[in-house]
């Protein structure tokens, strides 16, 4: 097809599809494989229980990890999501089990305090040119000492109280995982419909760029980081809940595993790149390998061997996968 | 005391000035006699911040690296004044350890003429290398005595041999050393602390009238390295031979609520007739009740913990965790303490020493046997 040659609309939409099919063909392939590779492996894993328990876990992990794509998609990163989101359990913890508030206010508080760690994430490093990565790092450190302190570094029994939120069903399916569902799908919508999303991607790819064509990055800086922090602390009010405790040493190392996923999914470090389906995907590689490893009862070591080998793989695939889909549209 | 301290400090001061000279070399050189007769105004005007870094590291410096020497060359203790005891505890972050440091602190309150207290933790669990750290500060500090629980029953070892050949007692808590390595290093270091051992069988044999033979059972372990996790998962494990039961899965939920959540999940489905779980801490415990929550089998599948942390006092009550050890967090330390100081005062040989570990249920607690 000539450049000059206007597309008919059907042809468009069937290279879109085309294309959308590319973009997640590789990850649903080797999700798909993990499964039937458990499903063979472990007796019982191939069943609905096994689907719920998973749906059932991984809605905490969908929102950091949708949050951390956008990070990644403006060239930033955010390493402070695991102690954030301690900190916000911690203060709905407390809140709940020892100033006895009821549960909406619980919640607010412990948004409002996602909001300012990520608030202060963005407006430092916005105002003093400061990396993410040495801010955030900062954030990490203060964020788990804030839910030492709140809780007196004890666990926060709560009780049934707060099992309101993971214990509600509809159709089926629990309220955070419908919750996780609609903001991933959100979360693509603002990625790649909106004006907004356009400012990341372009943020991400040429800072300066953006700057010189008269749009101010900071904004876009801002927003990201404040929604960060929100959707940290909606995970938080989600493990609260289903845990019906706040420990304060929830989300070690819970950066790590964000970034995996968001990686795992074809997003770039660099930024400029992103999707929050395929971190979605992402997010269920993983989920449905922890999931599978304890059914098979598989070593500690190798549990440990296997996740960081499918880790390296999948963004090997995903290498391979960007280069054909670059070859074909070129 | 004064006087010494004045001295080291001229000597840290001249110390530092390479430092300063290497600073002095990076920054650019506008005008050399203006740098010759003001060095240091026009180091600051360059580079304010780092003026203000170097300022900060000189301080640092004199807070930390010249005490050693400071107190080496002030002498020890003297013989009239108290002696300072050093306890090196592990993660702070940890409810059971903070537990343990604060009875120390209470402990030191109350006998504040006998003995003075210097309490350090390290941040992460894991990490060894600051612990060694740690104890190596102590020995230039010439603390009378050093009362440790280990985060590694092996690598501490070697610098506690060291403080020990420095004249310094060293008491093991908590979490006891390789007896193998002790042997090896010529050491003798005497254990104060429970028998986690002991702790998870009497928990499992608890449990374990609830049950019938053959029914089958799963054990959330600890982290797989960690010297108390092994003795919780072995007491586990002959409770549950004892007892009949089939073991149908053993497996790491690192001490972590979430990870021991999505591990007892899959255990869950892939033994539909699971009959208990036995955690090795509670904050697993946790993660195992939610799981049986979101399986609908709250009320047929029992969950047993360790540590007695305060947040399972509402559950026993509640009848979600049937029993749990309580190994007195808050007197280990103290008793660690009370060890060095007797041993301090009579220089006897040092011996092993066992602390009891409760059996907590709704019904109450019930010490050790005798």
């Amino acid at each position: 097809m000539k450049p000059s040659d206007p597309p008919t609309p059907s042809s468009s939409r069937a290279a879109e599809w085309r294309q959308v099919l590319a973009e997640y063909l590789g990850l649903t392939v080797a999700l798909a494989i993990l499964m039937a590779v458990f499903s063979l492996s472990a007796q019982h894993f191939f069943s609905a229980i096994t689907l719920r328990t998973i749906a059932n876990q991984i809605p905490s992990a969908l929102l950091v990890a949708t949050a951390m794509t956008f990070v990644l998609v403006i060239g930033e990163i955010d390493l402070s999501v695991g102690s954030v989101l301690a900190l916000s359990g911690a203060v709905m913890g407390v809140a709940m089990a020892q100033w006895h508030w009821p549960l909406w206010a619980s919640l607010i508080a412990a948004l409002a305090t996602g909001l300012v760690c990520g608030a202060f994430n963005g407006l430092v490093s916005i105002r003093w040119r400061l990396p993410s990565f040495i801010v955030t790092l900062g954030m990490l450190e203060m964020a788990r000492g804030g839910a030492h302190a709140v809780t007196r570094s004890q666990t926060q029994y709560i009780g049934s109280a707060v099992g309101a939120i993971a214990d509600t069903d509809i159709l089926g399916f629990s309220l955070p995982f419908l919750v996780a569902v609609i903001i991933v799908v959100v979360g693509q919508l603002v990625l790649s419909r909106t004006v907004f999303g356009r400012h990341m991607v372009a943020v991400g790819t040429n800072q300066e760029a953006v700057r010189l064509s008269g749009i101010d990055p900071r904004p876009v800086k801002l927003a990201v980081f404040l929604i960060t922090g929100m959707l940290v602390a909606l995970a938080a009010a989600i493990d609260t809940s289903r845990f019906q405790s706040a420990n304060p040493n929830a989300g070690l190392g819970f950066e790590l595993q964000a970034i995996a996923a968001v990686v795992i999914g074809g997003t770039s470090l660099m930024g400029g790149r992103g999707s929050v389906v395929s971190t979605f995907l992402g997010v269920l590689i993983i989920a449905v390998l922890n999931s599978g490893l304890a059914s098979v009862g598989a070593k500690d070591e190798m549990k440990r061997l296997v996740t960081g080998l499918v880790i390296v793989a999948a963004v090997i695939v995903d290498h391979y996968r960007h280069r054909l889909t670059k070859a074909r549209t070129v | 005391m004064f006087h010494g301290f004045v001295t080291t400090a001229k000597l840290r001061t001249s110390e530092c000035g390479p430092l300063r000279a290497r600073k002095a070399r990076f920054t650019p050189i506008p005008d050399l006699t203006l740098m010759t007769t003001q060095p240091r105004s026009d180091l600051l005007r360059i580079r304010p911040l780092a003026g203000l870094f170097a300022a900060w590291a000189l301080l640092l410096a004199l807070g930390t690296g010249c005490g050693p020497r400071e107190s080496g060359e002030s002498g020890g203790s003297t013989p009239d004044s108290k002696p300072r005891i050093a306890l090196i505890m592990k993660s702070l972050a940890n409810e059971f350890f903070l537990t343990m440091e604060n009875g120390a602190r209470t402990h030191q309150k109350n006998h504040a003429t006998e003995y003075d207290l210097l309490a350090n933790g390290i941040k992460d669990e894991l990490d060894v290398a600051r612990q060694i750290d740690l104890v190596e500060q102590m020995i230039a500090q010439r603390v009378a005595a050093i009362v440790i629980a280990p985060a590694d029953s092996k690598a501490l070892v070697t610098v506690c041999r060291r403080a020990q050949e420095a004249g310094i007692i060293v008491v093991n808590i908590d979490n006891k050393f390789d007896d193998a390595v002790l042997a090896e290093k010529a050491a003798r270091i005497p254990f104060v602390g429970p028998d986690n051992r002991k702790g998870a069988r009497r928990v499992g044999d608890y449990l374990a009238r609830r049950l019938q033979p053959g029914d089958p059972v799963a054990i959330i372990e600890g982290p797989p390295n960690a010297f108390n996790a092994q003795q919780r998962k072995l007491g586990f494990t002959e409770a549950v031979q004892a007892a009949g039961l089939r073991l149908a899965s053993s497996q790491s939920g690192y001490w972590e609520t979430d990870k021991a959540n999505q591990v007892a999940a899959a255990i869950l489905t892939e033994h539909p007739d699971l009959k208990a779980f036995l955690c090795s801490n509670d904050s697993m415990a946790l993660g195992a009740i939610a799981a049986l929550r979101a399986a609908g089998k709250a009320d047929t599948v029992l969950v047993v913990g360790y540590d007695n942390i305060s947040a399972v006092q509402a559950l026993l009550k509640e009848g979600k965790i049937l029993a749990t050890a309580d190994q007195h967090a808050d007197q280990i330390a103290v008793f660690g303490i009370e060890y060095a100081l007797q041993l301090l005062e009579t220089k006897s040989a040092p011996a092993d020493r066992e602390t009891p570990v409760d059996l907590v249920t709704a019904q109450g607690v019930e010490p050790p046997a005798p």
